[in-house]
């Protein structure tokens, strides 16, 4: 029973056709492909802020028509690589949210928060592309999202039975499901054929010991998160406190003391985009 | 206004056979286009025509499916059969009772068709165009799609015939091949693809009027060339290097990464270490059309080229000789 609930759902998950986001980044980014004087820097920092967005970006410069599928992580590489045409393209046809927007902002914050902070610890740690890191952290809920839309119905549910059973979103979708948005995440990593190192990030970031080929990027996004909930940052779909896995943060070496420094950093920065509209 | 094609529609007279025992077609067809622009030569037998299509393939083969000794079909067939003539283009025209049944256009090797009674306006353009698909699909580099050394040279040559300033800027990647061995052809040509992208986006985002100057072709393998004009060339040669040298760790497996290349050993045993692909820009200029052959242009690149090798990082050089 429980194995036929998985297929379905999958088989309903990657059918997602229109992935809507909030308005606030895209009117942003609709005004600035619109500009002919606007950068690549510009709309890539813009779109960074946006996990739809940036899915779409990615999924679309890794498709097989460009030729390196799996190949690209970063927004700014995938816009270099995409032209101003197709991301003119990519922007016209991504709808908006027109209910439970309220809802939704919380989980857009989270998700910028992660990723704000997956940036801060790759830099801390010394990583040559923190963009990646930041990246990843970005599309770790992106789960939830295709959930939101493909699986209204069962989204609903996860959603009581946060509230009757005091449970964690990730409780509640293997309470209701039987797996979590990581699992989700795995499906659609693997489908749009996302580079290894955000796949991994993003389907193992709730156990990042069990990461096999990219421990320290799983392992930031697995901190990111937490950190993101600790300043209460947005909201994830629940209020509880996640679990922080010791392991993870050996895997960077991390000490007190640098912990200390990324959070000094990252309260700074939160008041920095605390007022970035949604 | 005159409907006619005038003769600088293509590049060079186009030959065309005209299979067919009907003289009238011939004449038809003759008054669509300026004189010089089209070459016909009639046939009335597909016998008559075999051996100046073997011998001396035209720029388009125009048969009628009614010929006295095979139909055109079984002509365009025999042709298109053999690899040497298969990017030649054939037209075929038939007849209304042709089209009862649908063609298998599997077993049938043609390009277009025409059917009696011809409509001038339409045969001409269908002409035209069946013409302008084969060029472009004969010059264009499989990989990337990007036009070819046909297109390159003639553009180049255009440009030294109108003593037009212009920077043609040169790109190769220093170690594809080492990166080639190891990782096998399929993984290099991800890169290829890459760089072709590259290339493409960063001279359309450089030079954003579509009436100014711009062109990118791909030679083959890992050689690309860019025109610009001269202005431009050194914020394109820039803009080409950041974005490679950001690019092309993503296309390294975790362990090269880490490592900063790749390290192999060779048939005598000699451990070889080989850094990341770096890009090398040669920039010929034409200042004041200097250069009589779009030859020169590449003689001089080559030399500029070792000059950019020198250097292991992505580098470029632009032509310092003033006329």
């Amino acid at each position: 029973m429980q194995e036929d609930l998985k297929t379905l759902v999958k088989g309903q998950v990657l059918a997602v056709k229109d992935l809507p986001t909030l308005p606030g980044v895209l009117d942003e980014v609709t005004k600035l492909v619109q500009d002919p004087d606007s950068s690549t820097e510009q709309i890539s920092k813009a779109i960074s802020r946006d996990q739809v967005l940036s899915a779409k970006v990615l999924k679309m410069v890794n498709s097989p028509v460009y030729g390196f599928p799996g190949r690209i992580s970063s927004i700014q590489h995938a816009l270099v690589l995409l032209g101003f045409n197709v991301i003119r393209g990519i922007i016209i046809s991504t709808s908006v949210f027109d209910i439970m927007q309220a809802a939704m902002k919380g989980l857009w914050q989270h998700s910028l928060g992660c990723a704000t902070a997956c940036g801060i610890i790759a830099r801390r740690v010394g990583i040559e592309e923190p963009e990646e890191f930041a990246v990843a952290g970005l599309l770790h809920d992106l789960g939830k999202v295709v959930a939101i839309v493909q699986l209204p119905e069962l989204t609903g549910r996860i959603n009581e039975a946060i509230q009757d059973k005091d449970l964690s979103y990730y409780e509640a979708e293997r309470h209701i499901m039987g797996f979590g948005h990581d699992r989700i995440n795995a499906w659609l990593g693997r489908h749009w054929r996302l580079p290894a190192n955000l796949r991994e990030a993003m389907a193992r970031h709730h156990r990042p010991e069990t990461a096999q080929h990219y421990p320290e990027i799983t392992a930031a996004v697995h901190i990111g998160d937490f950190l993101s909930r600790a300043f209460e940052f947005g909201n994830s779909g629940d209020d509880q406190i996640s679990y922080l896995s010791p392991k993870a943060v050996n895997v960077l070496k991390l000490r007190m003391a640098d912990l200390e420094r990324i959070m000094d950093e990252l309260a700074e920065s939160y008041l920095d985009i605390a007022d970035l509209t949604f | 206004m005159d409907a006619r094609v005038s003769p600088c529609y293509f590049n060079h007279p186009q030959r065309v056979f005209l299979v067919t025992p009907d003289e009238d077609l011939l004449q038809l067809l003759e008054g669509l286009w300026w004189p010089g622009c089209m070459e016909f030569t009639l046939f009335s037998r597909a016998a008559d025509a075999l051996e100046q299509l073997f011998a001396q393939p035209p720029d388009l083969l125009l048969t009628d499916q009614r010929l006295p000794d095979m139909t055109g079909a079984q002509l365009a067939n025999l042709v298109k059969g053999e690899n040497v003539y298969r990017q030649l283009p054939v037209i075929l025209c038939l007849d209304h009772e042709d089209m009862e049944y649908p063609w298998d256009w599997n077993e049938v090797e043609v390009d277009d068709f025409l059917f009696r009674p011809f409509f001038p306006a339409e045969a001409r353009d269908r002409i035209n165009l069946t013409l302008l698909r084969a060029l472009r699909a004969l010059d264009a580099n499989p990989l990337s799609k990007l036009p070819g050394n046909t297109s390159i040279l003639q553009r180049t040559q255009d440009l030294v015939d109108r003593s037009e300033a212009f920077a043609l800027g040169y790109v190769d990647l220093d170690h594809f091949k080492s990166f080639n061995d190891k990782y096998g052809f399929s993984r290099g040509d991800e890169v290829l693809m890459m760089t072709a992208r590259l290339i493409v986006n960063t001279v359309r985002d450089i030079v954003r009027d579509k009436r100014e100057l711009s062109f990118v072709g791909h030679v083959g393998g890992d050689d690309f060339v860019f025109i610009v004009s001269e202005p431009r060339a050194e914020a394109v040669c820039l803009r080409i290097i950041e974005a490679f040298d950001g690019l092309v760790r993503g296309f390294y497996d975790q362990e090269d990464r880490k490592r900063g290349g790749i390290v192999s050993t060779d048939r005598q045993g000699n451990v070889q270490h080989f850094p990341f692909m770096a890009v090398s820009i040669a920039v010929v200029l034409n200042p004041s059309g200097k250069l009589r052959h779009a030859g020169e242009a590449a003689s001089i690149a080559a030399a500029l080229k070792k000059k950019a090798k020198e250097s292991p990082e992505s580098s470029y050089v632009i032509d310092q000789r003033r006329a």
